[in-house]
């Protein structure tokens, strides 16, 4: 790696702190807007309503709450930095145990998802630009701007109603068979867990119960990835390179797939986070119909319950996920695309 | 665009703005899909705008009901979870309530917020992404981070968060919507004002020394509107996906009053004995969400010059 890329990519870490920073001072601010004094604050931080005064004073204590506020500031940064999100009352955990349980859950059919819409995305996108004003091209459009402009609750409704309790191909609710004696819990993902164990039957169980919650993912954000594709692979097709490709004689259908597909992928690296981040969001509606319980179901609990530290946490997390994965794919594009380096 | 260009908009603009209405007008309903878009908008705004004032007015009751195929409001056990027929066109839910009626009830008020949320994001955008571009320097860096960085979280999350914090009341939700909404707004009016800020006839205005305000609004505000107008046509569609989502978990209701998102979410509980409940509302805001699209999606093609005409 010469030094460019490599200034190249602190740059982009900072930045990526700076943004989890403004966050996090965001959040803070909004807090104390909304709480402005110690005894309010700590209530707040309770995540009960009907905490008693001797509850809410430790935890005023605690947190140092009656602090000046620039030191509360400087504490409650160094707290996320540290992994401190604070104390979830509701579940007597703290919080970021019970997101270190939730979390692998949610992004296990979340990721799974992703990984389906980019190829479902970049072959839909490919064959729309290859039949460019063809009905195939306007058929791949309709049906990407339905998916998208679809509230996730319909999408997985449906697929729930029609395959798991009209066809009963799949089961409708759950993660796993709760028959099944779950293996230990050694990777924190439950399907690697299985596999790690050897346990195929619960694994088997546990892809089955993942199949639609997957699918809803996949359908919800590979339009993001056909448009991008679709207009990319416009842009190659009328290149010079792409031309001289065709002249040579190369089939068509390979020129398209393998040379002006390739180099199509590229530009995706961000759209992919992109979907992504909208991915996690749509997750929470997503586990609420499959009864899943990741961060989904966490965080609906949390909204149920008024739990300020659990939804504030969950959401700084994914904040976190989300900006690592914004990270990833920039360092990624620049090593791809020198281009981006020069910048 | 030309330098001579902006000007004379600038000085034709009063006289012309009817005509460019109904030509832009004109060219969206020679597209057969936006034509179709335009319908469901006008449609929807239209019912919206008829039955919200009836429902501001009289509230659950007497006229506000009257234009409904049945009370959205009366219990009617007997023909609990209907399923749809000449009577009850959508069938009725759990407690026998007809389900188009408290559709029809639950839809000015998406109207409303999206019109709300995406009006103060324009203007919210408006105003720190022209400060933004027309100041330059520290400013600009400092407010382009902070919408980086509420851009590149999932905005759903964040509402959701931000509607917990102000106690998940319908006022909270708009609020936090417009929290999350502004910034991609600023992003078009920074670029806009960027390209704009050093032409002819904005750096004579600086000369004649026309008052900040007015070289604000009818100089950069003005002339950055357009790729936001095609913008927010498509936009008014999201923030009805994101009210309904958060209405589907529970946030933001205000009960007796019906939501769309969360007649869904009662309905997926009774999913596999009654799918009408939850698909219907669901397909409404699909069908919504969709006309705005088509609209947006033209009116960028029109914005950016991509149509001939």
């Amino acid at each position: 790696m010469d030094s460019r890329t490599i200034a190249f990519i602190i740059r982009r870490v900072i930045y990526a702190i700076f943004t989890l920073l403004i966050l996090i001072v965001f959040i803070f601010t909004l807090i104390h807007i909304i709480a402005p004094n110690p005894l309010a604050l700590a209530r707040l931080y309770a995540g009960n309503p009907h905490a008693s005064q001797s509850e809410l004073i430790g935890i005023e204590k605690k947190y140092g709450l009656n602090l000046p506020i620039y030191d509360q500031v400087i504490n409650y940064i160094k707290d996320v930095f540290t992994g401190n999100l604070g104390y979830d009352y509701l579940h007597d955990q703290p919080v970021l145990k019970l997101i270190s349980e939730y979390l692998p859950i949610t992004l296990e059919f979340v990721l799974t998802g992703i990984v389906l819409s980019v190829i479902i995305g970049l072959f839909t996108g490919a064959y729309a630009a290859a039949r460019r004003r063809k009905p195939a091209d306007y058929t791949i459009k309709g049906i990407y701007l339905a998916t998208w402009s679809m509230p996730t609750f319909l999408l997985a409704a449906v697929l729930q109603l029609y395959i798991a309790y009209d066809l009963k191909l799949l089961p409708a609710t759950g993660m796993v068979d709760p028959t099944l004696k779950p293996p230990p819990n050694v990777l924190a993902f439950p399907l690697l867990n299985a596999i790690y164990a050897h346990d195929w039957i619960y694994a088997s169980s546990v892809i089955h119960h993942m199949i639609l919650p997957t699918l809803s993912v996949a359908l919800l954000s590979f339009g993001v990835i056909t448009r991008l594709t679709r207009s990319t692979m416009l842009d190659i097709m009328d290149m010079d390179y792409f031309r001289l490709t065709i002249m040579k004689g190369i089939p068509r259908r390979h020129a398209v797939y393998h040379v002006a597909l390739r180099n199509a992928a590229i530009p995706l690296v961000t759209y992919i986070v992109l979907a992504f981040a909208y991915a996690m969001g749509g997750a929470v509606v997503i586990e609420d119909i499959f009864s899943y319980h990741g961060m989904g179901y966490y965080i609906v609990q949390a909204v149920y319950n008024l739990d300020y530290p659990g939804i504030l946490g969950t959401t700084i997390i994914i904040a976190v996920a989300v900006i690592v994965a914004n990270l990833v794919a920039d360092i990624l594009y620049g090593i791809l695309d020198p281009r981006v380096r020069l910048e | 665009m030309t330098e001579g260009n902006v000007t004379a908009s600038i000085t034709e603009r009063k006289p012309k703005r009817q005509s460019r209405v109904l030509s832009y007008l004109k060219i969206m309903v020679k597209d057969p899909s936006a034509a179709l878009g335009l319908v469901i908008v006008v449609a929807f705004l239209g019912w919206s705008v008829i039955q919200g004032i009836l429902e501001f007015l009289f509230g659950t009751s007497g006229p506000a009901i009257a234009l409904l195929p049945h009370n959205p409001f009366q219990y009617n056990l007997v023909v609990g979870l209907h399923p749809p027929d000449s009577t009850y066109l959508l069938g009725t839910n759990a407690n026998g309530e007809d389900i188009l009626s408290r559709m029809l009830y639950a839809m000015p008020r998406d109207a409303y917020i999206s019109i709300i949320v995406v009006l103060s994001g324009v203007l919210l955008g408006g105003l720190f992404g022209i400060i933004a571009g027309y100041r330059g320097g520290y400013i600009d860096e400092v407010i382009m981070r902070i919408t980086d960085a509420f851009l590149s979280l999932p905005a759903l999350i964040l509402v959701i968060a931000l509607s917990v914090l102000f106690h998940e009341t319908l006022g909270g939700v708009i609020l936090a919507l417009v929290i999350v909404w502004w910034p991609i707004y600023a992003r078009f009016f920074r670029a806009q004002t960027l390209r704009i800020k050093n032409l002819d006839f904005v750096q004579a205005a600086k000369l004649s020394n026309v008052s900040f305000l007015k070289l604000f609004f009818s100089y950069l505000f003005i002339n950055s509107i357009d790729p936001v107008v095609a913008y927010a046509a498509l936009d008014f569609g999201n923030v009805i996906l994101t009210y309904s989502t958060l209405a589907f978990l529970g946030i933001g209701l205000e009960p007796p009053i019906p939501e769309l998102g969360s007649m869904a979410s009662n309905g997926v509980g009774t999913l596999p004995t009654g799918w009408w409940y939850a698909v219907f509302p669901g397909l409404a805001i699909l069908i919504i969400v969709i006309g705005f699209v088509l609209v947006g999606d033209r009116m960028q093609d029109i914005v950016s010059n991509r149509i001939n005409y």
